[in-house]
């Protein structure tokens, strides 16, 4: 009987519980070749359109480059909530649908395999896994912008495009993306909660808000004129953040990322208490 | 106190009712076997002890406390379906991940510790995938093991497990047990296996607890009788059915008398009716029958 008295919890502090959380998606990450995959699909894809896009068309004519400026596989010069070729969309913030389409894989894992049984039968507050996925999904998304810079530089430099740009712009519109990834990454996590049974659905509905089409959808009703009213949703923030950035923009950004980011969190935290989790 | 007790506890899934208006009370560091058939609810009432599942109302407490409450749950082991494991990572570096999941200081020591526990140290190395379904069901009470939960909650742990597997099982849940500081519930099919060491019963049908009991209790409550085997079994049975009220042949080809007080009275009645008992002996009913018998009563057969 004193053994029984001997019966002592313990409870962990929130910042205990974080770090265990974070211990196991990190070591997951890490230990998933599916990361890997797609850091090299973000360096790749650059470097292709770049690549391929300066070179000869077969009749021997020159060919019409994707971008006058290499720096426009990052960002476009100017916040482009429509576009009216493929150059003006495919930039950066294509990291974001790599990033959905990895992060729904990376959570569906958790369900396919039953490991959230384990997840959940020990950690009772549902906020620990939303923050902990959005954090690191957040940072497999950043680490995804650097490939893309680095791909994007290297594709640029084997097309011997035009690098001048203004520095300052340039490193406040890839950070703001970066930041961005925190937003987006909630996004996706807060959708996987939602379709957390339908592993298909969860993959499709991360691909569509990647892509951004319900934006741009509204930018081509109301034209660019929409912009700053566009600029609250993280695909508007994602694009305002352009080679024309300044302070402002980043500021934007940080707020934009973390409204969204609460938002998310908030509502995946609610689901995953009030609803069955396995 | 108790490790687990739960009131008028209900569950439902869309218009069906999986759990209704269950009770269940376990005592602190007992084996608690759950039983019932399929669909009786015991793995939606086990889901719900381990926070996967929201009831749809009653009151579940786990040592007196609020079963979400943080603390308690980082006490709970569980072992439902399957362990829960990721396919292409090795058994060593799927429990290194519950061990980082748990916080556990000195994950590796505790990860050996269990792998010793259920003799898997010499898998450690071997991917999840390539484990046989027993080496799988150990990994999984392995898994439950790490960081000394003072509950652990087991749905049909032995399925699949060899006889020397489910000895080990054995061994593993009656060795965590003696201290009294870890309770087990363990659903299981397998009745035989589970009277070999379940101090407590539950058993559930319909989504409701119809009875509950200690394995005393258990064994004060089944019946004992006389079995018996002859040349002429039809007619022995025939003339025991007229004598005593409750005669039937068993799988094993024995004639059950459950009425009868002493062996003696069979062997002369049938004597002076020329009939020779070739082998006779007293036994009780285990765990299994008492079961199907409880099953038939409510059933009304």
């Amino acid at each position: 009987m004193e053994a029984r008295n001997e019966l002592k919890f313990v409870s962990p502090s929130f910042f205990s519980r974080l770090k265990s959380m974070l211990g196991v998606d990190f070591y997951r990450l890490f230990h998933t070749p599916l990361f890997y995959i797609f850091l090299i699909i973000a360096a790749f894809i650059p470097a292709l359109i770049l690549g391929t896009t300066a070179m000869d068309n077969p009749d021997g004519t020159m060919a019409q480059p994707l971008y006058s400026n290499a720096w426009n596989a990052i960002a476009a010069n100017t916040p482009l909530y429509t576009f009216s070729d493929i150059g003006e969309y495919a930039n950066m913030n294509m990291v974001f649908i790599f990033g959905g389409i990895m992060v729904s894989i990376f959570i569906g894992h958790d369900y396919k395999s039953g490991y959230v049984k384990q997840l959940f039968t020990t950690h009772a507050k549902k906020q620990d896994y939303m923050i902990s996925k959005s954090i690191t999904c957040a940072f497999a998304m950043s680490c995804m912008c650097i490939t893309y810079l680095l791909g994007s530089v290297a594709g640029g430099l084997f097309a011997g495009s035009d690098f001048s740009v203004n520095v300052g712009s340039l490193i406040i519109a890839i950070v703001s993306k970066m930041i961005m990834s925190l937003g987006w990454a909630s996004l996706y996590t807060f959708l996987n909660v939602i379709f957390r049974k339908y592993f298909g659905v969860s993959i499709a509905s991360s691909f569509l808000f990647g892509t951004g089409l319900p934006i741009i959808a509204i930018g081509m009703i109301f034209g660019n004129a929409a912009g700053s009213f566009l600029n609250i949703f993280l695909y508007g923030s994602s694009v305002y953040a352009c080679l024309s950035s300044n302070i402002v923009t980043l500021i934007i950004c940080l707020i934009v990322s973390a409204l969204w980011t609460a938002i998310y969190n908030v509502l995946g935290t609610k689901l995953l208490s009030k609803s069955d989790v396995y | 106190m108790n490790a687990i007790e739960i009131r008028g506890l209900t569950k439902n899934f869309g218009s069906k009712q999986a759990v209704n208006g269950l009770e269940m009370t376990v005592p602190m560091g007992a084996i608690y076997g759950f039983i019932g058939e399929n669909g009786s609810g015991k793995s939606t009432t086990e889901k719900i002890i381990c926070g996967l599942l929201v009831p749809s109302g009653g009151r579940v407490k786990l040592f007196d406390r609020n079963y979400t409450d943080t603390d308690v749950r980082a006490k709970v082991g569980v072992l439902i379906e399957a362990p829960g494991c990721f396919s292409n990572y090795s058994v060593y570096n799927n429990l290194m991940l519950q061990a980082a999941n748990l916080n556990i200081e000195n994950p590796e020591k505790e990860v050996v510790k269990v792998l010793k526990m259920v003799r898997m140290e010499g898998a450690a190395s071997n991917k999840y995938k390539n484990c046989s379904l027993g080496m799988k069901q150990r990994i999984g009470i392995a898994m439950a093991l790490l960081g000394n939960p003072s509950l652990l909650v087991l749905d049909e742990p032995i399925n699949g497990l060899d006889a020397d597997g489910m000895r080990i099982m054995r061994e593993v849940l009656m060795e965590i047990t003696k201290t009294g500081k870890c309770t087990v519930v363990i659903a299981s099919h397998i009745l035989g296996e589970l009277e070999k060491i379940a101090t407590h019963y539950g058993i559930i049908r319909g989504g409701r607890m119809i009875k509950e009991m200690t394995a005393e209790e258990l064994n004060a409550s089944c019946r004992t009788y006389v079995a018996l085997q002859t040349r002429d079994m039809n007619r022995s049975k025939m003339l025991l059915g007229s004598k005593y009220s409750r005669v039937e042949e068993d799988e094993a080809g024995y004639l059950r008398v459950y009425d009868a007080t002493t062996p003696e009275g069979i062997v002369t009645y049938l004597y002076e009716n020329g009939i020779l008992v070739g082998e006779i002996k007293t036994d009780k009913i285990g765990l299994e029958e008492y079961y199907i018998d409880l099953m038939h009563e409510k059933e009304g057969r």
